[in-house]
């Protein structure tokens, strides 16, 4: 057996090509059989027409007037076409044109009883036509029946060329069919196809590889947009897992540097057992940093992998806020820092209790640390119909604005603040990561030496992802 | 008290021995889980501290068969696996508690205590008293040489934690997770803030200073030089 290819396109010809065909052949079908009735019917008109010319002929003259009248017609038709009979009211033949032709008509029939009232129809085969003949009796006078016959053979003919014309346009068809359901089944293939080649493309690690050209049709459009999107995405991520790595390898250097350079001083040989208390104590402070690094990464990832995020609590978002800012005040007070709230109650929350509480805490922790003394940190917890906006306003140092879309960052820090206050770079992408996962925003505004405010807004019943 | 250790890690058992002998409990170390199980199955001990990937014989599998036997001994579980489903799975085999790598000594010692505690019902003491100091737990009032002193609720809850663990270092991690029931560090100085309002207090104007700091470590509640 071939095997027949199984590509889409190839398909789609057949398809489209059988639908053609079937649809056409049908409009031929009923083109035909309707011209085919049409001239049948036109036929019997011409006959049933014939029968009443005679009966004038007759009422005019004669019998005679009607012979001379057939012969006239016989005279400009073939014998073997047509012919013409009369009869009497009870059946005696009164008059026949050639009739060799059509002998076997009256075989195995009953003569005619009784003139038809009205001109009467049949079809009659005999074996010496080709054609069925179609027979009219009709009465055109008192006691004188005419009967005429005419065979079909002329409607055949042009049946038979139709049939003829109808064959050769369906074999032009066929090819034609197939032709444009290829071409219109190319197009609609060769967008799947490039966007299958980009994916390879991208696969074997091109990763700036896009779909380009400009397909016909919305679905192959939408399919190379959705496509090149992805691609962006995965350009993007792995551009920032590789910052990322890099930011990672960066941070986790320098404690283990300092670790290594405080062991090493240890091993010198003038230290005291309080040099050697230092240095371990300075060693576990290290550590810790590391390890809360770590920690935080990786709760960031789950955050985002929506892993740890599966816990649904009821929080009383009001109290939590009002928790953290009592756990901050006495850091406040010692700073000489002013805390000020005004914290609407009852917002309750839908969401992880205990990422919410990082997020605020982390917040506080980066106004109070931002903010120098005399300076105030502003806390602010409203509600406006399904939405909780925290607002965390210090008069701190500031960001310059060429940071303040990169503060979310992971590992960022500006500049001016990464040498006097220590932290790990995560706290602002921890906090915008758990409001992220609570369908919330997280935004900051700041003025460099003015203060920073950073806003976050959550959904109040948002289930989480 | 005698307490089991298995655990594979040399130097990580070396620190958890050293630090029991000195706080003068008894241990027993095994590095791989056959014999460690052997060892529980053998003789009684108060607690067992156990790692979850030993060689021979994993941890929660030790668990499992010490179950299995009706040993019915607390069983502390050291790993560094440390997401939630993690440590579910270890007190779902039947782990008493559970610890996550790296961690202090004396959060591990705390928590073998309290497990001991658990162990034996003891019940909980309704005063705390050290050196000149007194706390009432039931009236919440705090004396030192008969004279009262002032506390906010949460700082005498944080006090009451310094007590009940004297002698012993406690960190910032566990002060924010036992008395402020945060799981995280919610900050840089924030235990410090609440330590120097609570010294101020507690131990400003007395004879002897008894919150003492630990560089790198935390805090501890004793007398100083001791």
């Amino acid at each position: 057996m071939i095997k027949l290819p199984n590509t889409l396109s190839f398909r789609l010809t057949l398809w489209y090509a059988s639908a053609f065909l079937v649809c056409f052949v049908a409009a031929l079908v009923i083109l035909y059989v309707s011209t085919q009735s049409i001239l049948n019917g036109r036929l019997d008109t011409d006959l049933k027409e014939d029968i009443a010319d005679f009966q004038e002929f007759y009422e005019e003259g004669n019998l005679k007037h009607v012979i001379q009248e057939i012969e006239r017609e016989m005279a400009s038709s073939e014998d073997s076409e047509i012919f013409f009979r009369l009869f009497t009211g009870d059946g005696h033949a009164l008059f026949s044109s050639e009739f060799s032709y059509w002998k076997e008509i009256d075989a195995g029939r009953a003569p005619l009883a009784r003139p038809p009232s009205q001109p009467m129809l049949e079809t009659r085969t005999i074996s010496s036509q080709d054609y069925p003949v179609r027979i009219v009796t009709g009465q055109i006078g008192p006691d004188v029946v005419l009967q005429i016959g005419e065979s079909q053979g002329k409607i055949h003919e042009i049946m038979q060329v139709f049939v003829v014309v109808l064959g050769a346009i369906i074999a032009l068809g066929i090819p034609l069919a197939c032709g444009v359901g290829w071409l219109i089944a190319r197009q609609a293939v060769a967008g799947i196809e490039e966007v299958g080649r980009a994916a390879r493309d991208l696969g074997k690690g091109e990763l700036d590889r896009r779909v380009t050209f400009t397909p016909h049709g919305e679905e192959i459009q939408s399919l190379a947009d959705t496509f090149n999107a992805m691609a962006e995405r995965i350009q993007r991520l792995i551009q920032e897992m590789r910052e990322m790595t890099d930011n990672i390898a960066h941070d986790l250097r320098s404690p283990i540097a300092r670790i290594r350079a405080m062991s090493e001083t240890a091993m010198g040989e003038s230290f005291t057992n309080g040099d050697y208390h230092k240095i371990a104590g300075a060693t576990l402070k290290e550590c810790d940093r590391l390890m809360q690094m770590i920690n935080t990464t990786l709760d960031m990832a789950e955050i985002e992998a929506g892993a740890s995020t599966q816990k649904n609590d009821r929080v009383d978002f009001s109290r939590l806020v009002t928790d953290l800012c009592e756990l901050f005040e006495p850091l406040t007070e010692e700073k000489g820092i002013q805390l000020s709230l005004s914290l609407e109650p009852d917002c309750y929350l839908v969401g992880h209790k205990q990422n919410l509480q990082r997020m605020v805490a982390n917040l506080l922790d980066n106004a109070v640390k931002y903010t120098g003394p005399k300076g105030t940190v502003r806390v602010t917890l409203s509600r406006q119909n399904s939405h909780c906006g925290l607002a965390i306003a210090d008069t701190g140092v500031g960001i310059p604005s060429s940071d303040l879309n990169r503060v979310f960052d992971r590992f960022f820090r500006c500049d001016h603040s990464r040498s006097p206050i220590n932290g790990c770079g995560l706290g602002l992408s921890f906090a915008w990561a758990v409001a992220k996962s609570h369908g919330g925003d997280i935004h900051v505004t700041s003025e460099l030496h003015k203060g920073s405010t950073f806003s976050v807004d959550l959904p109040v019943e948002h289930v989480l992802r | 008290m005698k307490i089991l250790l298995i655990e594979d890690d040399q130097i990580i058992a070396d620190f958890i021995q050293r630090g029991m002998k000195e706080a003068g409990h008894g241990i027993d170390h095994f590095e791989d889980g056959r014999t460690g199980l052997q060892a529980a199955l053998q003789d009684n001990y108060d607690v067992a501290i156990l790692d979850l990937m030993l060689p021979h014989l994993d941890g929660l599998s030790i668990i499992d068969r010490l179950r299995e036997r009706k040993k019915n001994v607390p069983i502390i579980i050291l790993s560094a696996k440390r997401t939630v489903d993690d440590r579910i799975q270890g007190l779902r085999h039947g782990g008493d508690d559970y610890l996550t790598k790296p961690f202090s000594f004396s959060e591990l010692q705390a928590r073998v205590e309290s497990l001991l505690r658990r162990a034996q019902n003891i019940a909980e003491p309704t005063s705390l008293t050290f050196h000149n100091l007194s706390m009432d737990l039931l009236a919440r009032t705090v004396t030192r040489a008969g004279k009262k002193i002032e506390l906010q609720p949460k700082e005498f809850a944080l006090l009451e934690y310094l007590v009940r663990h004297a002698g012993h270092v406690v960190s910032k991690t566990m002060i924010m997770e036992r008395v402020w029931d945060y799981n995280f560090d919610p900050g840089t100085n924030v235990v410090e803030a609440r330590i120097s309002k609570l010294r101020e207090k507690v131990d400003k104007d007395f004879d002897l200073p008894l919150i003492q700091t630990i560089r790198g470590l935390g805090y501890v509640f004793k007398k100083p030089h001791d």
